[in-house]
């Protein structure tokens, strides 16, 4: 890096001195200083304004007032400081009116989601080469086609912000001190029609969210790097990382957390919008599931309604379907998929690589014998820690037996036998999180960046 | 400035020009013509003109005549300019000049812009200096008429350029043009039917070349061009660009000579002069995909055969805003395959008169939908906007597209429909012929009606264009392309009235009749261009079944390397590629490839990322009144386009027996340096003037380096060679310890470390 010359507006002088000292050309008409800025310089960098329903947006977001708890606003679980996302590591949060109503799945992020199309049964997939299939939409289970109707869930529902109805909400906002921006935003009549004014409250938060910089800021190591900026080397480790990431016969990530060229211009969002069966384990942290009856099997429901089996256990596709989130940011979180039973991207990783050659690891055992001691050669980084003799494990235990048949086989979930070969070494493993570490917003390169570590050599 | 320097220099010759006739006045009333001495001799000819007036629903209009009003003189010092000590004459309203030499000797004729152009009774509007070779001269003032023309010109530049003489190059020039040597320096006007419509074609062509050139001796531009330096840029030495890469660090380019400019202006920015390009467009295969791949054996040979350009990137994703780049260097926000009147409105509303829909006549089947409106809101209609076909059109050059499989009698601004009455048989592959398939592939009892899709407008590099779909020759000029699995049947359409003696492969035609364009681009349809597409059809059995060759995969890539030969060899075979004194070219390449990882763009565009996408002002850069770039904002969606795709093969074939073979060239390429490359080709920009480089091919390192302030997109930037534009010349030489950054298109193959093992131009011709 020690060979580049930063371009930056601090060289203009330097600029324009080349400029004005030109060359012998004879010419001048081509030697013309032309880095004369013409518009302002300040231009080049800042963010657009915001628009005024973005304002309005950017006040409800963080209006804890909007809730039935009056102590919850969106920014409690979608925390700017996390991406967005949950500030802690619970798989679910909590909400409702006495702030004790336990939610049921983990909290996405909302950065990056401006590219979000509506869910559709056979999307185009983004890379142009894989099969259209499930794809799109808001929430785990995509059952809101935009951002905007989305924030109703939230607002609603009476686990979370817990308002009694749009009305509660409209009321609360014409209460706010903000109120006269969101006339100023929608009208002077704005309030009259609480159904127009709920509209706006929701195409409010839409905007704030597409517009705002700090909820798409691209601003990763990552990022640096595919834009060929300063800064943006990689190192060996985070490039063998990037190689497992892609490589189809190891990580293969990057066939779902797609970071290539995309939809409508988008380019490494990570995520190609798409819906995978994995049937990760049960998460009995989330007190939905004491109910032995009930599971949440994402597109087929219980939650989504539109694509519900005929009848319990009916052969249904979409059961056990949900998104495949954006990777940016993945080393902020405290609770990954979508009941958030996983708590590290060590043990993420992990899952990924042994759920089939070692189940035993991930999903209960029944019947078996616990060992006083696990042999050494037990892995000590699943969910479960104790090892049995005999039993039988309970794999993929959070979906109908009726769906087994809808687990992606996809690399490195192959479903490869217990005991075989994983897909990817330790080694690989951990390259593979150094380069997701990469993806993390708002990177500075070190001023001296060490020469040596897990992450460097 | 140059016109300054302009209006000065001719005002210093009309004044001497003025003082030789009142000398010569004077000189005559002593009788001093009687005692003549006998060494002085009279040269008696001819200025010939042309002039090209647009408008034209065919090929260009162009008209033969005289300059008026020209300065001509015996050149004795060669140097381009008729001193006073050349007693220069002027020539009068029918062009005719009359000299009086003391020998015999080479011709000058300066034409100003005071001169007139009979060819059109028009002012001439740039300076031109053409001249005729003693050897001509010699040959033609016995019979009284020496003709000073771009012909009489060109042979001599060819003369000089290959060490040769004037009888093998006025027989050259006469084989390029397709007359015969006696008709070549003779008279344009004297001319008729196909001779004079072939002479003029080529003289206009030239005339353009001696016009640049004249300018660049007028201002004594620096030789040779910048970026055509070997080594490298030498105007970037004290600009702020990637040391690492900026390899040149003086300047050592002197004013440029007359002789020199007569040869520049044929090889601008070191690209030559073609007389035809044929572009043989290909859909979404990465490098790697192709490159040493058992299932294109045929691409893979020309690869190796010919030259390459080994680090070539496409600009966009998906197909349209690559294609729209091709046309135009940019892809103006579109990023998506929509129609192209999408969302157009206001000052980008469609001009056309009227759209393609079915209420046209004879539309009835159009699947032009009239309005389109998509949530993201970006406009697909680029309304006044710089693209290769309007700028060949402006100099009086020509364009052509040949599109596969189109209906007989669709609009060409219609994607093509699917249509029971005409079928074809499944492709069968026996076995040996398809990745060295053990059994036959396909199934002959298979018959496959024409699906939807074959030709599709966003394969249309100047469908987005406006002013290229509202251009005059639009019709003219998109024609058929044949080979296709259902060219047989077409005939049989049923979807439009098949217009009488439709012609399912205008390509073969006119590569006999040479009735070609400059610039060909060669869409094959969505089966043999490899982009894939579902085509059922049914068993005679009974029950129905997918081609063979269509799907996604493998099959399909035989099935475009099969195609992309059958082109090639065709044109190959064509008494257009048997002129060597016509220079063709084929060009195989992909629109784009399929990266996913790391750098999948380049030259031209940092991937917007870095917040730049999604919240900084990038804008594309246009000249204004006072001269200075600025951003124009008008462009929504801007942000986001031109994001890069990875990288493709890139072929380039030639007719041409002395030229270069096997030349692999690594430099960063793009869309943009292909369209930069053309420009040069064709000569439709001036190296000296970056507005003149249609949209992003302006966008150089040392453009950038000086408008860093209103290019947000480059700012930081590690490596500004890479991020930046240039022409596809060889000219850059990789450092020695530079590694060559990949895309994902190409990571399984070792990154190349220094420079390539010769220099040599992928385009030279010897």
């Amino acid at each position: 890096m020690q060979h580049f010359i930063r371009i930056a507006v601090c060289l203009l002088p330097l600029v324009l001195a080349a400029c004005g000292g030109g060359s012998s050309d004879s010419n001048t008409t081509t030697s013309a200083p032309t880095a004369t800025p013409t518009s302002a310089p300040s231009a080049a960098t800042a963010s657009a304004p915001l628009s005024l329903s973005a304002q309005v947006g950017h006040k409800l977001f963080f209006d804890a007032t909007l809730s039935g708890s009056g102590k919850m606003s969106c920014a409690t679980c979608h925390d700017p400081n996390f991406a967005y996302a949950a500030p802690n590591n619970l798989a679910v949060q909590l909400g409702g009116t006495d702030m004790l109503q336990p939610g049921t799945r983990a909290v996405p992020s909302l950065r990056y989601k401006e590219f979000t199309p509506a869910y559709a049964d056979l999307l185009d997939n983004p890379d142009g080469v894989s099969v259209p299939g499930p794809g799109g939409g808001f929430t785990w289970d995509g059952r809101s086609p935009t951002l905007a109707d989305q924030s109703s869930i939230p607002l609603l529902s009476a686990n979370e912000m817990a308002n009694a109805s749009p009305a509660d909400v409209v009321a609360k906002v014409k209460a706010a001190a903000y109120a006269p921006l969101f006339l100023q935003a929608f009208g002077s009549d704005a309030f009259n029609d609480t159904t127009k004014a709920f509209a706006n409250i929701q195409a409010a938060l839409q905007a704030y969210q597409m517009e705002d910089q700090s909820f798409h800021p691209f601003s990763s190591k990552f990022d640096l790097y595919v834009a060929n900026k300063i800064g943006g080397n990689m190192t060996a480790a985070e490039l063998r990382g990037l190689t497992v990431f892609t490589d189809a016969n190891s990580g293969n990530c990057a066939s779902c957390h797609y970071q290539g060229a995309g939809l409508n211009g988008s380019s490494a969002l990570f995520t190609d919008f798409s819906y995978e069966t994995i049937s990760v384990p049960r998460n009995m942290d989330i007190p939905a599931n004491q109910n032995a009856a009930y599971y949440d099997m994402g597109v087929c429901g219980p939650a989504r309604t539109d694509h519900l089996p005929a009848s319990p256990g009916a052969a249904n596709s979409f059961c056990g379907l949900f998104k495949a989130p954006t990777l940016r940011n993945v080393s902020l979180r405290g609770a990954f998929f979508h009941n958030g039973v996983i708590h590290s991207l060590y043990q993420l990783v992990h899952f990924y690589n042994t759920r089939d050659t070692n189940p035993e690891i991930w999903y209960p055992t029944v019947g078996g014998t616990p060992k006083a001691t696990p042999d050494a050669s037990f892995p000590t980084y699943g969910l479960i820690t104790t090892q049995y003799t005999g039993g039988t494990v309970q794999k993929f235990n959070d979906l109908p037996a009726a769906y087994v048949g809808n687990i992606d086989p996809q690399m490195p979930l192959d479903s490869r036998a217990p005991g075989a070969t994983p897909p990817m070494t330790e080694a690989q493993m951990s390259d593979l999180i150094c380069f997701l570490n990469t993806l993390t917003d708002g990177y500075q390169a070190p001023a001296n960046p060490p020469a040596h570590g897990t992450c460097v050599d | 400035m140059a016109n300054l320097q302009y209006v000065g220099f001719t005002t210093s010759l009309t004044a001497i020009a003025a003082a030789c006739m009142l000398a010569g006045c004077g000189g005559g009333d002593s009788g001093t013509s009687t005692s003549a001495p006998n060494s002085q001799v009279k040269i008696s000819g001819v200025v010939n003109s042309t002039a090209y007036t647009p408008g034209s629903t065919g090929n260009p209009t162009l008209a033969a005549g005289y300059f008026k009003g020209a300065t001509v003189c015996v050149d004795s010092n060669n140097d381009g300019i008729c001193e006073s000590s050349e007693n220069p004459v002027t020539t009068d309203a029918n062009g005719k000049f009359t000299l009086t030499a003391s020998a015999l000797g080479p011709i000058i004729a300066d034409i100003s812009t005071s001169a007139t152009n009979t060819a059109n009774g028009s002012a001439v509007t740039a300076h031109e200096i053409l001249r005729a070779s003693l050897a001509q001269v010699t040959e033609q003032q016995t019979a009284g008429l020496v003709v000073v023309s771009p012909m009489s010109s060109e042979v001599q530049r060819m003369v000089e350029d290959n060490s040769t003489d004037y009888q093998t190059e006025k027989g050259n020039l006469a084989s390029r043009v397709g007359v015969t040597s006696a008709q070549v320096l003779g008279d344009l006007t004297a001319l008729t039917g196909t001779a004079q419509s072939l002479a003029l074609a080529e003289a206009n062509a030239l005339n353009n070349r001696y016009v640049y050139a004249t300018k660049k001796f007028d201002n004594k531009e620096l030789y040779p061009d910048a970026l055509a330096v070997p080594g490298g840029d030498p105007e970037l030495a004290s600009l702020a660009v990637s040391t690492a890469t900026n390899t040149q660090k003086t300047d050592p380019r002197q004013p440029i000579t007359f002789l020199q400019a007569q040869q520049a202006a044929f090889n601008v920015e070191g690209i030559p002069r073609y007389d035809s390009v044929f572009i043989v467009m290909l859909e979404n295969k990465g490098t790697t995909t192709i490159l040493g791949s058992q299932y294109a054996p045929k691409i893979n040979g020309y690869l190796q055969a010919n030259n390459q350009f080994t680090s070539y990137y496409a600009t966009s994703n998906p197909s349209e805003p690559n294609y729209t780049a091709l046309g135009g260097a940019d892809d103006w926000g579109i990023t998506d395959d929509s129609q192209w009147n999408c969302d157009a409105t206001g000052a980008n509303a469609v001009q056309d008169l009227p759209v393609p829909d079915n209420t046209q006549p004879g539309l009835a089947n159009s699947p032009f939908t009239t309005t389109c409106t998509q949530a993201a809101g970006i406009n697909h209609n680029i309304v006044g906007r710089a693209n290769l076909f309007t700028a060949l059109s402006s100099k009086g050059l020509r364009w052509r597209t040949y599109s596969e499989s189109m209906n007989p009698g669709q609009d060409f601004r219609t994607d093509s429909i699917a249509d029971t009455a005409v079928t074809a048989a499944d492709h069968v592959y026996p076995p040996g012929t398809l990745g060295n398939n053990t059994t036959a592939i396909g199934n002959s009892t298979l018959t496959l009606p024409m699906p939807a899709g074959l030709y599709k407008t966003k394969h249309h590099p100047g469908m987005a264009y406006q002013n290229v779909r509202s251009a005059p020759e639009w019709k003219f000029s998109n024609r058929t392309l044949g080979g296709g699995q259902w060219d047989a049947a077409l005939v049989s359409g049923s979807k439009y009235t098949v217009p009488t003696g439709y012609n399912v492969d205008q390509f073969s035609t006119d590569l006999q009749s040479g009735d070609v364009g400059q610039i060909n681009f060669l869409m094959p349809d969505q089966c043999d261009d490899m982009h894939s597409i579902t085509v059922t059809g049914t068993l005679s059995g009974g029950g129905t079944a997918t081609a063979s060759d269509c799907a996604s995969g493998n099959n399909i890539i035989t099935r475009g390397d099969n195609y992309v030969d059958y082109l090639v060899k065709k044109i190959q075979a064509s008494p257009l590629w048997a002129n060597r004194q016509k220079r063709v070219a084929i060009v195989l390449m992909f629109d784009e490839g399929t990266a996913t990882t790391g750098h999948n763009a380049c030259c031209g565009w940092v991937p917007g990322s870095s917040g730049a996408a999604a919240s900084t002002n990038t804008n594309p850069l246009v000249k204004g009144s006072n001269g200075q770039f600025a951003q124009d904002t008008s462009i929504h969606n801007y942000n986001f386009g031109n994001h890069g795709h990875g990288e493709s093969i890139f072929a380039v074939i030639t007719n041409q027996a002395g030229a270069p073979k096997q030349v692999s060239d690594s430099d960063a390429y793009s869309h943009f340096s292909f369209v930069r490359t053309l420009q040069d080709m064709f000569q439709l920009a001036d190296p000296t003037d970056d507005s003149t480089y249609m949209n992003r091919s302006k966008y150089t390192e040392k453009f950038i380096a000086q408008n860093i302030l209103n290019l947000p997109e480059y700012q930081s930037s590690a490596d500004t060679h890479f991020d930046a534009v240039r022409p596809m010349n060889h000219a850059y030489v990789i450092p020695k310890t530079y590694t060559q950054i990949q895309s994902s298109d190409t990571q399984t193959l070792t990154p190349q470390v220094g420079p390539d093992t010769t220099q040599k131009g992928v385009w030279a011709v010897k």
